[in-house]
This record gives C-alpha cells, sequence and structure tokens, in this order.
C-alpha cells in the first residue's frame, strides 16, 4: 500500500493524542503509513459558513494546495472538525471561480511570509480543489476496503456490542461532504461488522452532542450527551465508538457532569474507532493511549479477554 | 399602514411594508448565499433541532421574521447563540436551504453591533485546558467579535 499523505491537525497533537497514536499504529499495521504533509498549519477548525468570510478559506487551502504541491493526490485526515473544513474547503474551491482566485491571491501574499517555498516540481498553477480529502474511516471503507479489512483481522470483537456514535460534522452538510447518507449512515456499522463485533442500533447516533456548546452553554450539552448515552445503553451497548474529538471530549470527559445533572446515570466507555481498529489487528493495548480516558474502557475489553 | 400584532405568545411585533421591503432580508440573503423566500414555513428545521427546547424563537419562526424584514427582533434573541451549528436543519430543509448558514449570518451581523455573547471570563481554566480546540474556536469564532 505504501503511505498516504496524512493531516493530523493541532487537537491530534495534543489534547487528542490518543486518536493519532492509536490511527498511525493501525495504518502501520495495515502497511499504509500515514505521512505528515509538512510543515502544516492548524485548518482553521471551524468552517465559514457567511460567504463574506474569505479569509477563513486561506487556512484549510494553504494545507491543500501544500498537499499538491508536494505531489499528492489524497489527503487523509482523522479529526472530523478538520475533515469538515478541508472537505467544503475543497468544495467551494472547485464551486466557485471568483473565490478560487481570490483565496489564490491571498495564499500567494501569504507564502513567502512564511518563509515557505513550494517544492520545484509544484505547478504554479492556482489550487483548484485537485486533493481528494479522505476521512481514515473513508480511507478504509473504499481504498483499502472493509473486506480486506477483515482479512487482516487478528482478534476478531465477538459479543463485544459498540453503540457507533456519528456526530454531525462528519456526515453534514450532505452536499458537500458525500461520505454517506446523512440520516440513515452505515459506514460505523459496517466498520464495526469487519472486525466481528456487534454495532448496536440506536436512534441518537447522529443527533448533536452540542459540540461547542460544551464551553458556552455547558448544561444544554449535558443533556444532548445523557440522550445519547442513555439511549445507547438502553439499547444494550458496552461501549460507544466516535471519530470526533470534540464528540470525545462532550460524551466522555464530561461524563463527571453528567453524572451531576442526571443522578441515577452510570458511566459508559467511549472508545475512538481507531482504539477498536488497533485492538482488532492486534497492536498492543500500550500504543492505544487508553490511559489517557476518563471513563476507564480497558474493562469492557478485558471482559471478552481482548486486551493483550 | 401599520399593523400591530398582539401574540400571546411572544411580544408585539410591529409590521409594515417598509420594514418588509428594506435592506434586511437582503443582506441576509447576500451574507448567508440562501435565498431567503424559498422558505415555505414546513417546521422541518425547528423539528430536527437539537436545541429548539431552549430557543425563543424557533428556527423556522427565525426564517419568517428575517423574511418579514424584523431585524431588531432577529437580532435581539437568544436563538442563534445556542444554535449548535449541527446541520441537522440544512440537511432537512425539502426546499434545499441551508438554513446553519443563515444562523452564521445573523450572527455575523449581530457581532457586527461590537458586543460579543462569550468571553474567556466564561470558561472554568481546567477547562479550556482540557477542551479540544473546536470546542474553543466555535465559540470565540460563532460568538465573540
Amino acid at each position: 500500500m505504501g503511505s498516504v499523505a496524512y493531516y493530523p491537525g493541532c487537537t491530534l497533537k495534543d489534547r487528542s493524542l490518543q486518536l493519532d497514536q492509536s490511527a498511525r499504529a493501525t495504518a502501520e499495521k495495515l502497511g499504509a503509513e500515514l505521512v505528515e504533509v509538512q510543515p502544516w498549519t492548524c485548518c482553521g477548525a471551524v468552517p465559514p459558513s457567511s460567504q463574506e468570510r474569505v479569509m477563513n478559506l486561506v487556512a484549510p487551502v494553504r494545507i491543500l494546495k501544500r498537499t499538491r504541491d508536494a505531489g499528492e493526490t489524497i489527503l487523509v485526515t482523522l479529526c472530523d472538525f478538520c475533515y469538515n473544513v478541508l472537505k467544503r474547503a475543497n468544495y467551494r474551491m472547485r464551486k466557485d471561480a471568483v473565490l478560487c482566485t481570490r483565496v489564490n491571491a491571498y495564499l500567494k501574499e501569504d507564502e513567502p511570509l512564511r518563509d515557505y517555498e513550494p517544492p520545484p516540481s509544484a505547478s504554479s498553477a492556482e489550487y483548484r480543489g485537485e486533493v481528494r480529502v479522505l476521512h481514515y474511516l473513508e480511507y478504509l471503507r473504499d481504498e483499502i476496503g472493509y473486506a480486506a479489512l477483515a482479512e487482516r483481522v487478528e482478534r476478531p470483537l465477538q459479543g463485544l456490542r459498540i453503540a457507533p456514535y456519528y456526530g454531525c460534522v462528519m456526515l453534514r452538510p450532505k452536499k458537500e461532504i458525500e461520505l454517506d447518507d446523512p440520516e440513515n449512515p452505515r459506514i460505523m456499522e459496517d466498520f464495526l461488522l469487519a472486525l466481528s463485533a456487534e454495532p448496536v442500533a440506536y436512534p441518537y447516533r447522529n443527533e448533536c452532542c452540542g459540540s461547542f456548546l460544551s464551553v458556552s452553554s455547558s448544561d444544554s450539552s449535558a443533556r444532548l450527551c445523557h440522550e445519547i448515552l442513555a439511549s445507547a445503553q438502553k439499547h444494550g451497548a458496552q461501549a460507544l465508538m466516535v471519530s470526533c474529538p470534540l464528540c470525545h471530549y462532550n460524551l466522555e470527559a464530561r461524563q463527571d457532569e453528567i453524572a451531576k445533572a442526571f443522578p441515577g446515570f452510570e458511566k459508559i466507555p467511549v472508545f475512538y474507532f481507531t482504539q477498536l481498529l488497533g485492538v482488532a489487528l492486534g497492536v498492543d493495548a500500550s500504543a492505544l493511549g487508553f490511559e489517557r480516558h476518563r471513563v476507564d474502557c480497558r474493562p469492557v475489553l478485558a471482559q471478552k479477554d481482548f486486551v493483550a | 399602514m401599520v399593523y400591530y400584532v398582539d401574540n400571546a405568545v411572544g411580544p408585539r411585533i410591529r409590521l409594515s411594508a417598509q420594514r418588509v421591503r428594506g435592506a434586511f432580508r437582503l443582506s441576509v440573503d447576500e451574507l448567508s448565499g440562501q435565498r431567503l423566500y424559498s422558505c415555505i414555513q414546513c417546521g422541518m428545521c425547528s423539528s430536527g433541532c437539537p436545541m429548539a427546547e431552549e430557543m425563543d424563537i424557533l428556527p423556522s419562526a427565525i426564517m419568517r421574521l428575517c423574511q418579514l424584514g424584523l431585524e431588531e427582533e432577529v437580532l435581539n434573541c437568544k436563538t442563534i447563540w445556542i444554535c449548535a451549528s449541527c446541520f441537522m436543519c440544512t440537511t432537512r430543509c425539502p426546499k434545499g436551504i441551508d438554513i446553519a448558514a443563515v444562523m452564521d449570518a445573523l450572527r455575523q451581523k449581530a457581532l457586527a453591533a461590537g458586543v460579543d455573547h462569550f468571553g474567556p471570563d466564561q470558561i472554568p481554566p481546567e477547562q479550556a485546558a482540557e477542551v479540544p480546540q473546536p470546542g474553543l474556536v466555535g465559540v470565540y469564532r460563532k460568538l465573540a467579535t
């Protein structure tokens, strides 16, 4: 498989380190090394919805242009927010010629200020959305294939009941993201099936966890997260599985606050999909960052003798 | 002609041809890239919205107020500051309107008045150190000038 261009984003390098760690470990096992496109900068985290906010596109397009300049056609990313920003920036660059010219003009001014020189092989042409942005799950589903993935599983997660939680920005807005059906997605359930785990069906799998409201309206986010977690529990889940670092923080790191607001709530572990993949592929548990979780996820794995 | 609407559920709203034909609706159209007049008031956005139960004006009502040029009422509501930008409304709108973009445009217009709806004094330091970056960027980008 070789190597694939990878954009980790800021969050994965400190606050959600286990997502980056576990992803790299799994990619190595699969023979597709995740190689960071250097130098990289923040993608901006929040995509601009307003038509007037053109400057906010400079950050994501800078990354995409550098990826293209490095001769790559695919860019894999893990953080759902990075994925959403990069994919939507790409969409706008492809659809809007005037915007495309403006953003490229800003980048042209910006590059010398950052001591960035495109490699000699790089095209001098404007960046017009040539790079394909793939979520790591998408890469697993479309480039490697879930069937091929299933064959590489060393430790089938038989009997592990996992409730997949999609969140919002991985799937929506549909027109610009087109990863899966936002109302009835299958990508996470099929992923779990490839690992022989048992995906739990429950109605809150794509309802918002509150996103940044956990900072500005934290009671609201606690309410939303409680509904999601309680629903998963009610439908028999032993743990949840997420992709987005902010969802993980809202659903997992804040379970103390949720328990305080909703007496009777019992804590439930939340995995990153890459950690479950790591366990299934036979990666050593110490490389998967479980110690960074507030709600210990090892007991659920130990129950089924999955932990190495 | 000026009509007063005495609404048992909410405050009095002053409708006028002048407000309806004024610049507000068009400016929201332009800023959001959406066509507010496309909204048929079906209510799908409001029913899918995870924060609807905490809002003073529902998303579909916000669309209606914008159509009627009621700038003051819209920009002074609580709704736009507790919108989670989850895009459920956009996904479900049968007319293909990006309602989340309209909300973003309204926030931008409100912030142009120079008033912050969030500040660093409102985050506990422990949370600021722990919350993933999109959480911080989200509140500062959408709720502060």
